[in-house]
């Protein structure tokens, strides 16, 4: 037993200096030549998203050897939970993908680099302020910073069957003149018939479709007095609540079973032609144009019309981890990243609109084909999301407004008191994060 | 000394080394590569824990954490999503305990009957066992799949399963009581081969019938091993989280959010590290109360 143990011990001596002396080796013959290595943690899933990250990235590693970056892939739906323990865990990655909702409970939190002063004037100028604006936040000890560079963005968009829309003989709807809400009800009641319904909600997750959209009557849902925030549904906000409930109960032109559908759920319904209309964002594009029939004609129409045309927007965004080790390497690399022509490349491999001002005259991002120039032209009227702001905004839409909508849109409640429970419940829930 | 010397007086007896633990520095050092490990990680991280529920912890680089006493407690009494939560929590744990048992006992009474192909039967009827609660979980993901998935192949419906406001609840029960079946199963078989035969052979000449049989003898005979894995998976249960998380994350709307499934969102997600740990702490004392009760009055009435 004893001899056994004492073999243990110095195996165990014998590798541990066999390491440390490895590391050592290291630090004292690499001196200036030594590689700095960033973990770029990157949340592209679609294909030829995920090949243009790992094209750059590669492209990226051969022009820099000193700065070589580690592509880690990362998925939309734990990246918070694991941002938070790598964060407290104090061990983040060096390049952090993400988006601006995420951003705004971080940078309150001081895991994130602000990275005002840091950038570069070209990449700075490149993107216009709208979309700065959704990657500034405060720190959450009374000042203000920006705390990711804003790259990909999404407005919401109608795909609609070209041939239906002909049949009812509608107005096809350009940028310069898009269909307001009332013409859409109007259309979208000629076009149900025949067991077909002119439009499917997919609201499985209502609460970004409805409060993105409700900027198109002025509803922004929350309000700030004195430095409090508050939730707030007034006639603004009900606009587009109302109108999307009046397609699904009294005009009879929505199908209430595709509610509980994701938004890339009614596409095989869209195909077969049992709707006409499908409102998605920008993205979904891609799916329509890879999976749909042959021969099979469909449309991207423009944003609807309310009293303006803005949507709210959020960004996808590379941020830099306060406490990581390699910050300006860190931020040479998204200065490279996310320039003019490598923005194109990524939005065309997401199907999204770049920030990029020079990026959005790519001429495969102009071009008539699959809905580009209209996706693209949808991007002037993107504003930033009021909800960004909101400190606690995650909490209030997974616990109080993803239930009550889903609810109010399964005319389960009425609009007053889906309205009543967004409000007090939800400023219960907002004091939380005031304190 | 007195270790050495009782040790010594123990050996000519030769049945008691248990005094030899009366103390000493010896006995200490033996005992201690057993102990460190309980003490470093079960129980350090549970008194952290505890200590955590008394505070304001929160995530952040900024946040200053201090002593609040009791005021998450009272949160806590007052939040109507952790009593919502809570509930979802009994409803789960009891069902699930419950028909986990009565499909247990089933399936054990029949793998104790002389059946041909036994062994493989008692083979097959621990496969779920072996899968770790995330594939399960995919794999029913996939069974309950509203357009693809194998249940609305077979009934020929064109249902939401884990989507749906009433039946998420139902659905994720049955995933439940599948997965725990196994060890329920084979503890009561276990149980079941015990009994003895002669008791059986007994009742049996007195004219008892099956039912009467399984009613008067084997059940009784059965009580220790049913109140040990009874109480067991209630607490297993009842503490369940993978296997949720993985199927709806405790949607839609909180309809299946387990108490483990609530505190791990106040703590990942929303990052109220102090109130979670509360949360933690009071599930413990629910399910020590709970089973404090049960495990109380089986042996009251077992005396």
């Amino acid at each position: 037993m004893r001899r056994w143990s004492a073999a243990l011990a110095v195996a165990a001596v014998a590798l541990a200096a066999g390491c440390s002396s490895g590391g050592s080796g290291d630090d004292g013959g690499g001196t200036a030549a030594k590689p700095v290595t960033l973990r770029f943690l990157s949340l592209a899933w679609q294909k030829e998203s995920v090949a243009a990250n790992k094209q750059l990235v590669e492209e990226w590693n051969k022009a820099n050897p000193s700065i070589q970056v580690q592509y880690v892939q990362g998925s939309w739906d734990n990246v918070n939970d694991q941002l938070v323990t790598s964060f407290e865990a104090g061990d983040p990655p060096d390049v952090i993908h993400d988006d601006s909702p995420a951003l705004a409970g971080f940078s309150s939190r001081g895991y994130l680099l602000d990275l005002s002063g840091r950038l570069p004037a070209a990449l700075k100028n490149d993107i216009p302020p709208a979309a700065w604006d959704t990657v500034s936040f405060g720190d959450g000890k009374g000042g203000q910073g920006v705390y990711g560079v804003p790259f990909l963005q999404e407005s919401q968009v109608l795909l609609a069957n070209r041939k239906l829309l002909d049949k009812a003989g509608v107005r096809i709807p350009t940028p310069d003149s898009p269909w307001t809400w009332d013409e859409f009800a109007s259309v979208a009641k000629k076009l149900t018939k025949d067991g077909a319904y002119g439009v499917a909600w997919p609201m499985k997750s209502p609460v970004n479709k409805v409060l993105n959209l409700a900027l198109n009557f002025g509803g922004t849902f929350f309000t700030t007095t004195g430095g409090k925030t508050t939730v707030k549904v007034g006639p603004q906000e009900r606009e587009v609540l109302q109108r999307i409930h009046d397609q699904l109960y009294t005009d009879r032109s929505a199908d209430p079973s595709a509610l509980g559908m994701g938004t890339a759920d009614p596409l095989p319904g869209f195909f077969a032609g049992k709707y006409a209309l499908v409102p998605a964002g920008v993205y979904l594009r891609q799916q329509v144009a890879e999976q749909a029939p042959e021969g099979f004609d469909w449309v991207t129409l423009p944003p609807l019309k309310g009293v303006t045309a803005q949507q709210g927007a959020t960004s996808q965004t590379l941020s830099v981890p306060a406490d990581g080790k390699h910050p300006d390497e860190a931020v040479k690399f998204i200065a490279f990243f996310l320039n003019g022509p490598n923005q194109a490349k990524l939005a065309k491999g997401d199907w999204l609109l770049p920030t990029s001002t020079s990026a959005a005259t790519d001429p495969g991002l102009t071009t008539g084909e699959n809905g580009w120039d209209v996706a693209t032209a949808s991007a002037k009227d993107l504003v930033v999301a009021p909800y960004l702001k909101v400190n606690g905004f995650d909490e209030w839409k997974s616990k109080v407004a993803t239930p009550a909508l889903q609810e109010y849109f399964a005319n389960k409640i009425s609009l007053d008191e889906a309205a009543r429970r967004l409000v007090d419940e939800g400023n219960k829930v907002l004091e939380r994060y005031s304190q | 000394m007195s270790a050495t010397r009782s040790l010594a007086a123990a050996r000519p007896a030769g049945r008691r080394p248990s005094r030899g633990f009366s103390g000493g520095g010896g006995t200490l050092a033996l005992l201690l590569p057993a102990l460190v490990p309980v003490l470093v990680l079960s129980v350090g991280p549970l008194v952290y824990g505890i200590l955590l529920a008394f505070t304001d912890a929160r995530s952040g680089r900024n946040s200053v954490t201090s002593f609040t006493g009791l005021a998450n407690v009272a949160d806590l009494l007052g939040d109507s999503d952790f009593w919502g939560s809570f509930r979802v929590g009994l409803v789960w744990g009891v069902s699930v305990t419950v028909l986990q048992f009565l499909a247990s006992l089933g399936l054990a009474l029949l793998l104790d009957q002389n059946l041909r192909f036994r062994g493989l039967a008692r083979v097959l009827a621990l496969v779920p066992w072996a899968m770790p609660p995330v594939v399960t979980g995919l794999m029913w993901r996939l069974v309950y799949h509203p357009d693809a998935g194998l249940l609305n192949a077979l009934l020929g419906t064109d249902v939401d399963w884990l989507n749906d406001f009433s039946l998420a609840l139902p659905a994720v029960i049955v995933v439940g009581v599948w997965t725990g079946m196994p060890q329920t199963t084979v503890v009561l078989l276990a149980g079941l081969q015990g009994v003895p035969k002669e008791l059986h052979e007994a009742v049996s000449v007195d004219g008892a019938g099956t039912w009467r049989r399984f009613w008067n003898v084997t059940l009784p005979q059965l009580r220790p091993v049913i109140v040990a894995i009874t109480s067991l998976d209630f607490v297993w249960n009842i503490n369940q989280f993978s296997l949720v998380y993985v199927l709806t994350q405790g949607g839609p709307g909180g309809r299946t959010r387990l108490p483990m499934l609530f505190a791990y969102e106040e703590a990942f997600r929303y990052g109220f590290f102090g109130y979670a740990a509360t949360l933690g702490v009071a599930v413990t004392l629910v399910v020590l109360a709970v089973l404090g009760l049960y495990l109380w009055r089986q042996a009251r009435e077992a005396a």
